[in-house]
């Protein structure tokens, strides 16, 4: 089954019981956040290619551009945008738009943490949403973590909606050529729908108790939105640059423009409007900036779990483990797809999404033949994406911006505690996963 | 030259257990940046100062790792100063303790002493070695009155 390339026995073992030790090992590894995961990731693609199961060439075939190139250009265009100080103005709008009440207030954080989320990748819509909620907490004089709590299942929902909203989905795109329209035809309607619902348990659980003070309401309403706003002419770049970006994201495969492209155009583009008046000095600081935001953690642990992942695959050992699934499932998709949902949600509730994904993608695929070729997997995409980003909010490491938002909640003092948290998310999280499968089994079987 | 011969032999104190308005009562009287803080011995336990005053009147989200950068759009008054200020005035200072200026002891080299003095920006306990008794203060002021009085004075 393995490739030719590949030795008979490694450290006496062979190929598929060396590769899958390893990646066994590395996900302990990844779990028990004892060494940074990226450190962890790329130690694992060494021992790959050291080992013999990949050669150096064929490791870097693993390795999925696309994904690595959306996600910098991303990085560095939401990077830059930032500095405008545009996304403080948005939460302060919304805020000010339902005359700051504190319900109300939630709900608009929520809608637009969701809708950030959608267009940028989750971790950046909360770090530039949760210091503007404690500050409006803290004035308000109300515990900061209904907004705090409600804001990661916005980011989670938010981010499921669209290609670039979630890494998982931009994974499953890059490997499917799935298109941004594609998910947004057919994931955005179900996670507005389940964004909806969320407020519902959220409105009964916190939003009727909250209540503030009118002259700390006033104090709110005194924020000066537009005093934010720090750099009028970078706005009007960067929401071009932006504008562009979405354009491209949704007329660009017909052009044969794949996300990274589009991305990454975007990012070179902004940076040349950005540091264009300056001089060559300036010029160097501004770009070192820029790059400095690119989470290059982030990159690198999706460099070395790609071929991780890639010389698992190439060992034989995902094809056996998709038979074994489908033999499972009866061959049945509906049963398939259901239970790939389900087990992606409480997997990655538990671990990080990104490498259940990039191990699902090879296993996924590895399903083609059984089902009539690769136009039949689609509603198994589809429902890896809606269980992998939704299973996020299943726990407090369910996903990066979880803990992130857990993060600032402790910072504040009012910490979001591990257990408490999941006893509630939970159960929300398979709220929200058993009407996505509603939707899937309605919409596609 | 030694720190000793540099540092102010009576500083003003503060005891563990005043409160935060009259441990900024005394900072605005005198001027104070930083004012130590000892126990019924005598004994060293950190700094309170009027950094700590003005961050208490800031937003909070300021402060925190990752937080608001930009704050431009918050215009407040100082009665908004002074509310913050009211509701943690009665606390003791003993749970807000400045212990990021290191003392240093009473043998401790001037240069070695002035550049602590410059990196912290801060007076600088002197407290015996060995022990936590606190000998001194020194600030800018200290040793810039006795840099000055040495012109004038004959050659050693």
């Amino acid at each position: 089954m393995h490739s030719a390339a590949q030795p008979d026995m490694i450290f006496g073992f062979s190929p598929v019981w060396f590769a899958g030790g390893l990646f066994v090992l590395t996900y302990v590894l990844i779990v028990t956040e004892r060494l940074n995961r990226a450190v962890i990731a790329m130690m694992a693609a060494v021992l790959m290619i050291v080992s013999g199961v990949l050669t150096q060439q064929s490791a870097m075939q693993g390795v999925d551009i696309n994904t690595i190139g959306l996600l910098t250009g991303m990085m560095i265009i939401v990077g830059i945008t930032r500095e405008s100080g545009v996304f403080q103005y948005l939460a302060i709008r919304s805020a000010k738009l339902v005359k700051a009440d504190p319900w109300g207030i939630l709900v608009m954080l929520v809608l637009v943490t969701a809708f950030l989320s959608a267009l940028l990748d989750n971790v950046t819509t909360v770090l530039l949403i949760a210091p503007i909620t404690l500050l409006i907490a803290d004035t308000l004089k109300l515990s900061a973590y209904p907004y705090l709590f409600a804001e990661i299942f916005a980011a989670n929902i938010g981010g499921t909606a669209t290609l670039i909203g979630d890494p998982p989905n931009i994974m499953i795109a890059s490997a499917t050529g799935l298109t941004y329209n594609d998910f947004l035809f057919n994931l955005a309607p179900i996670a507005i729908f389940i964004l909806l619902v969320t407020l519902v348990p959220f409105y009964f659980i916190w939003g009727r108790h909250l209540k503030a003070e009118p002259r700390l309401i006033n104090k709110v309403m005194q924020y000066r939105e537009l005093d934010a706003i720090k750099d009028w002419l970078l706005l009007k770049k960067s929401l071009f640059v932006l504008g562009l970006v979405m354009v491209g994201f949704i007329v660009g495969h017909d052009y044969g423009l794949q996300p990274a492209t589009i991305a990454l155009f975007g990012a070179s583009l902004l940076l040349v409007l950005h540091i264009f008046p300056h001089n060559q000095e300036k010029q160097t600081e501004m770009v070192s900036r820029a790059l400095g935001e690119v989470e290059w953690i982030t990159i690198f642990f999706f460099i070395g779990l790609f071929i991780l992942v890639y010389g698992v695959e190439s060992t034989g050992l995902l094809e056996m483990l998709a038979h074994q699934v489908i033999e499972f499932t009866g061959g049945d998709k509906t049963v398939t797809a259901i239970s790939i949902m389900f087990v992606s949600a409480v997997a990655s509730s538990i671990v990080d999404n990104i490498p259940f994904v990039a191990t699902m993608i090879p296993l996924i695929k590895n399903m083609a033949a059984s089902f009539g070729g690769a136009e039949e997997l689609i509603p198994i995409w589809w429902s890896l994406a809606l269980g992998a980003c939704l299973g996020g909010n299943g726990s407090l490491v369910g996903a990066s911006a979880n803990l992130i938002v857990a993060g600032f909640a402790e910072r504040s003092g009012q910490p979001i505690h591990f257990l408490p948290f999941m006893l509630m998310a939970f159960p929300l999280m398979l709220l929200s996963v058993l009407i996505s499968s509603i939707y899937v089994y309605f919409r596609y079987f | 030259m030694p720190a000793s011969e540099v540092m102010n032999p009576n500083p003003t104190t503060l005891k563990p257990t005043d409160t935060i308005e009259c441990a900024a009562k005394c900072i605005m009287d005198n001027r104070y940046r930083n004012i130590p803080v000892v126990d019924e011995n005598f004994c060293y336990l950190g700094m309170f100062g009027v950094n700590f005053l003005l961050k208490q009147v800031i937003p909070k989200s300021v402060f925190i790792d990752k937080g608001l950068k930009n704050v431009s759009f918050i215009h407040e008054s100082l009665e908004d100063l002074y509310q913050r200020f009211d509701e943690i005035k009665n606390q003791p200072i003993s749970m807000f303790l400045n212990n990021e200026v290191p003392p240093v002891s009473p043998d401790t080299p001037l240069t070695e002493t002035l550049l602590q003095l410059y990196e912290t920006r801060s007076s600088i306990a002197v407290v015996e070695k060995g022990t936590c008794k606190l000998l001194g203060m020194i600030s800018y002021w200290d040793v810039g009155e006795k840099m000055l009085n040495v012109v004038g004075r004959p050659h050693a």
